[in-house]
């Protein structure tokens, strides 16, 4: 199987401003990947050179469909970088998702209404579609810019921190969300995130970022108390609790076996 | 003075006075709205100032060209220089807009002081701009700018949602978000320019942000954002006009003071809805 992401020695930074160098990593149709490391490690730096925002500054990275065209890219961003002064609907939100497909100068058509509705219902928001999209809770937005992603009809989903500052159940909700988006819809996802937990128990390969620290496997090989202690320059234990990953600081481990 | 007599006066003797800041009002509450959800309300101030200096610009023999073309040329390459600067992060965006707020307020007194054959009183009432004597003329440019900027925005309505929105996901999709913001930094520059030229900077600045303000308290529909902005754009105009005829107030603040006082109202009926 052809990789459709494929990073090959590459130097990746803005303008000359190098943040990771030696890059080398691809992603399979269908993968799971989970991205994760210290703020300010590079980890939206590579998601950035995916997006095809900047350029590697050296090295080569190649994005591209199992057919040879460009890839179509779903990308959900953190919720604090949009803003929320006027009061769009979710329908309205959702919308944007087919905005490059409707095409400049026309307007949305039968199919983007469509595909508008079904990407709805695929989140599960499809009840929510009149309400403005700045009075829903933290989860119920993260969903609607998953539905939004899904108008684009992706080949990849990448999520940057996903699930940051949510409760526990809207965490849980949203990770099988996207679960589902990878298993059923045979989506291949990518998602950053800081939260070792979230990442370690439902990607199947992970890359740990960190400029003079790029390692990229299976969880069980690369998710090792010796790698996260180096990464995180502190120490870092793993440890296993009712089938689940879980990651503590060293020292902390009360009651995980 | 009566009603009627001031509505036959306004009509018959001062038509553009009432058509202009009409639309003055109607293209300043529709960008305005785009303006106040891109927290860029102190842009609308900086271009009116810069609108000015343009507008003193023209006193110098260096600069000879017509008033409007001047405040046009000198508004534009500020909104280009403008809308770069904007996206850097060295420098906080307020502290941006600030410095040019200041330098054209400092630039324009200076150039007066030393604007050859000029009255001062002149430059005065060119400056602060004057709905009653606005002539056909100014109307009809600027009746062309607010088509040209009302069939920009129909056509990219997209793009300018999309990019006030969210530009970093835009971007992903293959927007470019430098030139749409250059675009609509543009048009919002042509607008105020010739705007700031007919009715004055403390019309236009107020126009940008107050009746933008009335349609937000009042709505949680976008559009129905936009139509209440631009029916405060219509409505105050009317009513400060008349108000200033029968009261002997000038133009400008009291058509600017209506509108106040249907963001006031506006506040007071969503206090009481939420209630």
């Amino acid at each position: 199987m052809e990789p459709i992401i494929e990073f090959k020695n590459a130097t990746l930074g803005y303008g000359q401003k190098v943040v990771l160098s030696g890059i080398s990593f691809s992603v399979l149709p269908g993968e799971y990947l989970g991205l994760v490391g210290p703020n300010g490690a590079g980890k939206t730096t590579i998601v950035r050179t995916i997006l095809g925002s900047i350029p590697p500054i050296a090295g080569e990275v190649r994005v591209r469909s199992a057919s040879g065209s460009a890839l179509r890219i779903g990308y959900v961003p953190q919720r604090d970088t949009i803003d929320y002064v006027l009061p769009y609907t979710v329908r309205e939100v959702v919308m944007m998702g087919r905005y490059r497909k409707i095409g400049l100068l026309r307007r949305p058509g039968p199919k983007d209404r469509d595909v508008v509705k079904q990407s709805l219902a695929h989140a599960a928001v499809d009840g929510l579609a009149e309400r403005p999209f700045r009075d829903l809770s933290g989860g119920q937005k993260q969903r609607v810019l998953i539905a939004r992603a899904l108008a684009t009809q992706p080949e990849v989903l990448i999520l940057d921190e996903p699930t940051n500052g949510m409760d526990l159940p809207s965490r849980i909700s949203v990770l099988d969300l996207i679960n589902e988006l990878h298993q059923g819809g045979k989506l291949t996802v990518i998602m950053i995130s800081h939260l070792l937990d979230d990442v370690a128990n439902h990607v199947r390969r992970i890359a740990l970022v960190e400029p003079n620290f790029f390692q990229i496997g299976h969880v069980d090989e690369v998710l090792t108390a010796k790698n996260l202690s180096t990464l995180y320059q502190m120490p870092v234990d793993v440890h296993q609790m009712h089938g689940s990953k879980i990651i503590l600081p060293g020292g902390r481990s009360h009651g995980a076996q | 003075m009566e009603l009627s007599e001031i509505v036959t006066t306004v009509v018959q003797d001062f038509p553009y006075a009432l058509y202009g800041s009409i639309l003055v009002g109607v293209i300043c509450a529709f960008i305005g709205v785009y303006i106040v959800a891109r927290r860029v309300v102190f842009f609308g101030a900086v271009l009116t100032q810069v609108s000015v200096l343009g507008l003193a610009m023209t006193f110098l023999p260096f600069f000879a060209l017509p008033h409007a073309v001047g405040t046009l040329v000198v508004t534009l390459a500020s909104a280009v220089v403008l809308s770069r600067m904007l996206t850097g992060r060295k420098i906080p965006r307020d502290a941006v807009l600030g410095f040019v707020f200041v330098s054209s307020i400092a630039a324009r007194i200076l150039i007066l002081q030393k604007a050859p054959k000029v009255e001062a009183s002149e430059i005065e009432n060119l400056l602060r701009g004057d709905i009653l004597f606005v002539t056909p003329d100014i109307f009809f440019m600027m009746l062309g700018a607010f088509v040209a900027a009302a069939v920009i925005h129909l056509l990219f309505f997209k793009e300018f949602t999309y990019i006030s929105f969210d530009p970093e996901t835009a971007r992903t999709q293959g927007f470019n978000a430098r030139i749409w913001d250059l675009v609509f930094y543009l048009v919002a520059g042509v607008v105020i320019s010739f705007a700031t030229h007919m009715v004055g900077d403390l019309f236009v600045f107020g126009f940008l942000v107050v009746p933008a303000m009335a349609g937000m308290l009042l709505s949680r529909k976008v559009n129905a954002i936009f139509a209440i902005a631009v029916a405060t754009g219509v409505v105050a105009p009317i009513l400060g006009l008349f108000l200033a005829f029968r009261y002997d107030f000038p133009a400008s603040p009291a058509i600017v003071a209506v509108a106040c006082a249907i963001v006031g109202i506006a506040w007071l009926a969503s206090l009481i809805r939420h209630k």
